[in-house]
């Protein structure tokens, strides 16, 4: 008994895979197309973000702040809001986009919401490696002190991106207004993602009700592996982990739910 | 076999709901050729997508002890945006087929010919069925839950679904959504009528489509 509930267990995991690697090739054809450079557009957006941003950043404020460079504390903000935003942004309406590919039972709605939460990391991930080499060719990034550290950081980042993607696939389908409030949230959480402060840089009081937020947490724990010793990171660990568990499982509950009533055309 | 077991379906749209069908029972086994009868928004269409695990449904359950193809129809299975060929290559993908022979078999059977080279969204409806035919024919279901799509082919298409549907595959299952009692007649061994919210199941189709005309 146990060996076929293991057996069945492998062909899920197979199906899963399976099914993912399909959606993935079909979302890069239908976003990015054959054409120029095709899907490798998945990283353009990140970095003229983060590029252009650092850069004004630099002109406006010089080449350092607290002892770090301007040009990559900006960089090392923006990718990671970059990826929290357009994940966000993907996951509204995603099951409607991709209703069609629900006539085939193996595909879940879950799916959706990874596949399209993985495209956003590797392009942000590709991003994040291209610009820093070149950054640090010309000696405006550090080479990351402890890179444990600092890969810790970005998949404590995506994985509470990735809950809340989650919570919102489903809940944009069950309220219209919901969609009207997404974009002005995202704007409004950006000081307390941790994207242009560290957290040592700010008052205790402050920080406290900062560290509250796992953006804040895994940023922390990001710039503490670029920087090492130049930076005093403050971060827990377990803010992020934890947040991601709760609000995963209230998202999958409500993909669950809304599954149950979605109707197909 | 497939069954179905106090099968409700209601929509709901702000304040207002609308009840579908309500307490539907039905089982077919292997082998049998199920027509689905039914004035248009009788809930032929809602009852194929139930089957076919497109959408849930609001009380009972459905157990499906063989493998269901899912609805083929005007809508849905297909990515608009993408050629013949991508969404050839998906379907092989997400159903472990080998793409290469599937692809022959797709090209030999639809005759579309640099067509599929196009999206799907500039296919006529005709084209369209070819394509979702040729598609769940090179995967081989048990059972096939066909929405009234063979009517939009041309003879030469019907020739072909007659050959390969019913003497290639005589042994598969299907359920029918079709408005021909022609059809019906010549390709079905049982029918169930839905009218009012209500399924009817019955042994003999001439006393079903009867019945049907009648409504």
């Amino acid at each position: 008994m146990a060996r076929s509930n293991l057996g069945k267990l492998r062909e899920g995991w197979r199906i899963q895979m399976r099914v993912i690697h399909a959606l993935m090739i079909r979302e890069l054809n239908t976003r990015f197309g054959r054409e120029n450079i095709g899907f490798l557009w998945i990283m353009v957006e990140p970095l003229l973000f983060a590029g252009l941003v650092s850069f004004i950043w630099r002109f406006m404020k010089g080449p350092e702040e607290h002892g770090v460079g301007i040009i990559a504390f900006v960089v090392s903000g923006y990718i990671p809001l970059t990826l929290f935003r357009h994940c966000v942004g993907r996951s509204v309406s995603v099951f409607v986009a991709n209703s069609s590919m629900m006539y085939h039972r193996q595909v879940k709605v879950t799916d959706f919401v990874f596949v399209r939460f993985l495209i956003e990391m590797l392009g942000a991930m590709m991003a994040y490696v291209f610009i820093a080499v070149v950054l640090i060719a010309f000696g405006e990034f550090p080479v990351p002190a402890n890179m444990g550290m600092f890969i810790s950081g970005w998949l404590l980042y995506s994985l509470f991106t990735l809950s809340l993607c989650f919570v919102i696939a489903p809940l944009s389908e069950m309220s219209e207004v919901l969609e009207k409030f997404i974009p002005v949230t995202t704007y409004i959480m950006i000081p307390f993602s941790g994207t242009f402060s560290a957290a040592s840089w700010l008052t205790p009081t402050v920080r406290e009700y900062l560290l509250l937020s796992p953006f804040v947490n895994a940023m922390e724990l990001m710039r503490g592996g670029i920087w090492g010793g130049k930076v005093t990171p403050y971060y827990d660990v377990w803010n992020p982990l934890v947040c991601s568990m709760v609000a995963g499982l209230i998202g999958l509950a409500l993909c669950r739910h809304v599954r149950r009533t979605l109707v197909v055309e | 076999m497939i069954a179905c077991h106090n099968l409700s379906k209601s929509y709901a749209h702000g304040q207002s709901r609308k009840d579908v069908f309500k307490g539907v029972d039905f089982t077919m086994q292997r082998g049998d050729r199920v027509a689905l009868l039914g004035r248009n928004g009788a809930g032929k269409s809602t009852l194929i997508k139930l089957i076919g695990g497109v959408e849930m449904p609001t009380s009972g359950r459905i157990e499906r002890r063989m493998s269901v193809s899912w609805p083929l129809g005007f809508s849905g299975g297909f990515q608009g945006s993408l050629t013949g060929y991508d969404n050839a290559r998906f379907i092989a993908r997400i159903y472990d087929r080998d793409y290469r022979e599937m692809k022959d078999f797709v090209e030999d059977f639809t005759e579309l010919g640099r067509q599929l080279k196009m999206p799907v969204k500039t296919y006529s409806s005709g084209m369209r069925a070819r394509l979702a035919f040729s598609l769940s024919l090179a995967i081989e279901f048990d059972c096939y839950l066909i929405d009234e799509i063979i009517l939009v082919g041309d003879q030469n298409f019907q020739r072909k679904c007659h050959f390969e549907l019913f003497e290639k595959r005589a042994d598969r299952s299907m359920i029918l959504a079709s408005h021909s009692n022609e059809m019906v007649r010549e390709y079905c061994n049982r029918a169930v009528v839905i009218h009012g919210g209500r399924a009817t199941t019955y042994e003999d189709v001439g006393l079903a489509i009867d019945t049907y005309s009648a409504l």
